[in-house]
């Protein structure tokens, strides 16, 4: 299986970890990485994307690292070598109304980055 | 002073111990638990066999906590991880978990749920509109537990973490003693079934539907002093509902008590205990105790 269609499953996967998703719509992010980039990705449960938003890229002191818009098809991207991911990375998404965060630890680079 | 020689061996002798000890204790498989009482059933179960660890800081809510990279680090090792499902703790759909070590102790338990509205809002161009979610303190209903408790039995057998015929008299005993919590709460409940209660936070409804009561829920802070914007709002569910009885779950200043008692209400503190309680309770008898005081408190 390519990466881009595990990435796909683990969102829906997130998707469907809320319950009662249809009739909400709680803001759900999911960030991954490879050897040289940072995605994220944002829907609201009941599977719209979210349009506008800013990304928040911390490090794990919790230090901000640097912040991006959302695109219009809900995803961001970061080249990897622009920011220090040694000890991980939490990313958090703000549209305005809601927010969520996702966590990406060294041994997650590491596995993704097939080291 | 120049240590005698038997000094030297003692200390030598104590220094393996202690380094046998420490090497057997970091060799222990490590099992997570997301809340204190899947910690406590854990630790019934697997006895010597492993370490259980509850990660969530002293203080901090396990629903709400947000672990930090290094907790996720250290959960994503461990060789087993609790969940206890139902939508309790948001945190673990926004890490990366290893699948083959997670168990949901509540997977069987989906036709038991119970469907919750949370608070209405509005904000930007969407309308007021309110998020339904789960009821998550599913074990407070002790039928639910003993099933939460079964479901740990079979991962750490499935794992070989504990042998079948080692686990079994623990669950056996486990469950004995939550048959004979759930029969003492029924006994200590059965003289408010009819009674109207609020609760200051939505933590009962598994506990309420097992003993037939009649819950009503507001949304406060845990063990704060409500505003008098929250006072006017507990009057007017009061005066809809009939209810007198007011569940806090934790204790609350004593000027919010007073305060809710010149409104005419009773307060009793139900803890659901998903932390570590404060004092060194057994979870089985202090949710008994915290039943006894709640029924106390209605008549």
């Amino acid at each position: 299986m390519d990466r881009p269609v595990i990435r796909s499953a683990a969102f829906v996967a997130c998707l469907l970890a809320f319950p009662g998703a249809g009739l909400a719509h709680q803001l759900v992010v999911f960030a991954s990485v490879d050897c040289e980039t940072l995605t994220v990705e944002a829907k609201f449960a009941n599977g719209k994307v979210a349009k506008q938003g800013d990304v928040r890229v911390l490090d794990g002191d919790n230090a901000l690292l640097t912040t991006l818009p959302l695109e219009e098809n809900g995803t961001a991207q970061l080249p990897l070598s622009s920011v220090d991911h040694s000890g991980g990375l939490v990313v958090e998404v703000d549209t305005g109304g809601h927010d969520d965060f996702w966590i990406i630890t060294p041994e997650d680079i590491a596995r993704n980055c097939g080291s | 002073m120049i240590p005698s020689k038997l000094t030297r061996l003692l200390l030598a002798a104590l220094l393996m111990m202690a380094t046998s000890i420490m090497a057997h204790a970091q060799d222990r498989p490590r099992i997570v638990a997301v809340n204190y009482p899947l910690k406590y059933f854990a630790e019934r179960l697997a006895g010597d066999s492993a370490d259980v660890i509850f990660p969530v800081p002293e203080g901090v809510d396990p629903s709400f906590w947000r672990p930090s990279i290094s907790d996720v680090s250290m959960i994503q090792s461990a060789d087993l991880v609790l969940l206890n499902g139902a939508g309790f703790a948001a945190w673990i759909d926004r890490v990366s978990l290893p699948r083959s070590r997670l168990v949901n102790t509540t997977a069987r338990l989906e036709d038991l749920f119970i469907v919750t509205e949370s608070i209405t809002h509005s904000h930007g161009d969407g309308g007021e509109h309110s998020h339904e979610g789960l009821a998550s303190y599913t074990w407070l209903d002790p039928t639910i537990a003993a099933q939460q408790a079964e479901a740990i039995a079979n991962a750490l057998v499935q794992r070989g973490l504990v042998t079948r015929e080692a686990i079994e008299p623990r669950l056996a005993s486990l469950q004995t003693e939550l048959v004979a919590l759930d029969d003492g709460l029924k006994a200590a409940l059965e003289s408010v079934r009819d009674v109207p209660f609020i609760a200051t936070h939505p933590r009962y409804h598994y506990f309420a539907r097992r003993y037939g009561l009649s819950i009503s829920y507001l949304d406060w802070e845990a063990g704060a002093m409500p505003t008098q914007e929250q006072l006017a709002t507990l009057s007017a569910m009061s005066e809809k509902t009939g209810a007198r009885g007011l569940i806090w779950e934790a204790q609350p200043p004593q000027s919010a008590v007073e305060a809710v008692a010149e409104l005419g209400f009773t307060s009793a503190v139900l803890p659901p205990y998903a932390t570590v309680p404060a004092s060194a309770e057994d979870l089985l008898d202090a949710l008994e105790e915290a039943a006894k005081t709640l029924a106390l408190a209605a008549q």
